[in-house]
């Protein structure tokens, strides 16, 4: 329910701007007192929000994910990527990447993506790693086709 | 004007040019594609700009932001989709059209309101942002204070639809902004013991993670897998009846009015532009009721208000170092990436480069007119063939990449999923992201100030409210803050007035 969610939403907050207060308390000086006055207000803002939502919240739900199961499937496959960037290489992920997540969302066309995935990943290459020269991931698979990407 | 006629010349060589032609394309394009807006596509941008001369990186932001904005109303316009929000109002009348056989036409109006409403607003940045830097020369720490709290008030009570809700993200931007080394102390604070965040979290990193992750979770969970179809972006050409064009001219007149005044206000978004200068024009018509059934003022007013706002908005940006809008905040993070402190002494410092960006902002609005065309728009219209499925893991290899090369740490990759999340589920209880952006960027601005202005007064807290400038800034904060509840405390008053 939104009063819920505006009853919990304004608690995180109080933790968090006790939890920056509570910390800012050690540090010496003026460098402590600036973020101790924002956790403070922080605080005071998140009971604001929480009291406002226990006195006159609205019982209906805001629906705070459309989709379920396609929104952690995202989520879980981007955090898989983050994870395989460095050992597997910039390419070898991202080219993975653009063929496993349509597939996961639910398209069934293998081709069309994975001619999508070659036509992009090669503007990537050529834009990040011919023009601008940027320093990314190498891969791991390189040597084994004896490039030094 | 000696100002204005060097920054020309730097802009008008061969790098800034080819920048702002093929990024006003790219603009148009990003623009065009519903899901993907101008904020995540600079946010993408500016990693990748470290490198690059600063007018070649402020051209492509020029572009990006005003081709964006014009590339909105080609969904807005085709399928009643609004490309980016300030688009919104387009779809009114432009569909309308369209469904009469008219969406050429309607794009050409569209492009046409864009270019004019670009092409004020960029003069109204070259004539006032100057003489606003001027004033700001009277300016001490605690003005600057001020300035900051006002500017992140004022987004915080306006970008969102409850006030509390957006003070308290921008709070919690102020306290990711104090993390890392403080600079005056040299104390580490929030930094959990991480080496990698003593430097606080890259603006960057959690920008690109709040503003593009969010779009992209939305464009997953939407799961288009087909695209549109060619017959649906079919466009036949319609020619314009004598004088149509002239009868424009009074709703460009108002509605560039409308965005520049709105553009120059913090935290109100070219949406409000569009939507207020949409209403004007249907107020000032003979004919009200012919809107939204397909009349061209209506694109028009819609599509010059939102562009009128895109220059106007970098005036107190450039001029005060207060971003009145997330792009503005953004350019403001190009300039810092370039070693330059943006606020008035920027304008005194760096003329030739601020002069450039103005021009480039009046440069790229003049180039919706030749690229933005019917034969530019029926070519990104086709993108629109492309399933939605399919953007959803390229964009996310553009954020890694952007992200990636900044610091060359992969840790910065799990910093801007977590922003991405935790952004995805704060929009959907209504807590507003843009203040949190703000209060990272004026963060430390506020933070130096007010220490400077307490050691300068020996302590002495009353020095903050003093002085006339700072304390009419006080009071303005105070009277932005109090806004909301006034306006509140009167339509209660009103409503028992009538049920009296």
């Amino acid at each position: 329910m939104e009063r819920r969610q505006d009853i919990a939403l304004g608690l995180i907050f109080v933790g968090l701007g006790i939890a920056a207060a509570w910390m800012a308390t050690s540090y010496s000086g003026a460098g402590g007192t600036y973020p101790m006055v924002l956790g403070v207000i922080l605080t005071l803002l998140g009971g604001t929000v929480a009291l406002r939502a226990v006195r006159k919240g609205a019982n209906k739900a805001r629906l705070l994910v459309d989709a379920p199961v396609k929104m952690i499937t995202a989520v879980v496959i981007a955090a898989i990527y983050v994870t395989l960037v460095v050992p597997l290489g910039f390419y070898t992920s991202s080219f993975l990447l653009m063929l496993a997540l349509p597939i996961a969302l639910g398209f069934r066309q293998g081709i069309y993506a994975l001619i999508v995935a070659l036509v992009f990943m090669t503007v990537v290459y050529l834009v990040f790693s011919v023009l601008l020269e940027k320093p990314l991931p190498s891969e791991a698979l390189a040597p084994l086709f004896g490039l030094g990407v | 004007m000696e100002f204005y006629t060097q920054a020309l010349s730097n802009v008008l060589t061969f790098w800034p040019l080819i920048a702002m032609i093929g990024s006003t394309l790219l603009g148009v394009f990003i623009g065009a594609l519903p899901g993907l807006n101008p904020v995540m596509a600079i946010a993408l941008l500016l990693p990748l700009t470290y490198s690059m001369d600063p007018l070649v990186a402020l051209g492509m932001v020029a572009g990006i932001y005003n081709g964006s904005m014009y590339g909105g109303a080609i969904p807005a316009i085709l399928l009643r989709i609004p490309g980016t929000p300030a688009s919104i109002a387009t779809t009114f009348d432009g569909f309308p059209m369209a469904d009469k056989g008219e969406a050429s036409k309607a794009l050409k109006i569209a492009c046409w309101s864009s270019a004019v409403g670009g092409i004020v607003s960029a003069i109204a940045l070259m004539t006032m942002g100057p003489l606003l830097a001027r004033v700001t020369l009277f300016f001490g720490p605690a003005e600057y204070f001020w300035i900051a709290i006002f500017g992140m008030a004022s987004v915080g009570v306006m970008v969102g639809s409850d006030p509390i809700k957006g003070i308290m993200a921008a709070v919690i931007g102020l306290l990711i902004g104090t993390m890392g080394i403080d600079s005056l102390s040299g104390q580490a604070r929030f930094t959990f013991g991480q080496t990698w965040l003593l430097g606080g979290l890259d603006l960057i990193v959690v920008l690109v993670g709040l503003y593009a992750l969010p779009p992209v979770l939305q464009l997953a969970e939407k799961c288009d897998l087909k695209g549109l179809s060619a017959a649906q972006l079919k466009l036949t050409n319609t020619p314009f009846n004598k004088g149509e064009i002239r009868g424009l001219i009074p709703t460009w007149i108002r509605s560039s009015g409308i965005g520049i005044g709105v553009g120059i206000l913090p935290g109100a978004g070219g949406n409000i532009a569009a939507f207020l200068s949409y209403n004007a024009a249907k107020n000032a018509s003979d004919d009200p009721d012919s809107f939204g059934k397909g009349n061209p003022q209506g694109v028009a007013a819609a599509e010059c208000g939102n562009n009128a706002d895109n220059a106007a908005s970098m005036i107190p940006a450039l001029a005060l170092g207060i971003p009145g809008n997330v792009v503005a905040a953004l350019v403001l993070s190009a300039l810092t990436i370039h070693g330059l402190q943006p606020g008035p002494q920027l304008f005194h410092q760096n003329p030739t480069l601020v002069g450039g960006f103005m021009m480039e902002m009046l440069i790229t609005s003049l180039l919706i007119l030749l690229l933005g065309g019917a034969v530019a728009t029926r070519v990104f219209a086709q993108f629109q063939r492309l399933p939605g499925v399919l953007l959803v893991p390229s964009i996310l290899t553009l954020m890694c990449v952007g992200v990636y090369v900044i610091n060359g740490r992969p840790v910065d990759l799990w910093v801007m999923l977590l922003a991405g999340v935790a952004g995805y589920f704060l929009e959907k209880v209504n807590v507003p992201l843009a203040p949190i952006i703000l209060g990272m960027i004026l963060g430390p601005m506020a933070e130096q100030s007010v220490r400077r202005a307490l050691l300068i007064s020996r302590g002495d807290a009353t020095e903050l409210l003093t002085r006339p400038i700072s304390a009419t800034l006080a009071v303005a904060t105070v009277l932005v803050v109090a806004w909301p509840l006034i306006k509140a405390v009167r339509r209660k008053r009103a409503i028992a007035t009538k049920s009296d």
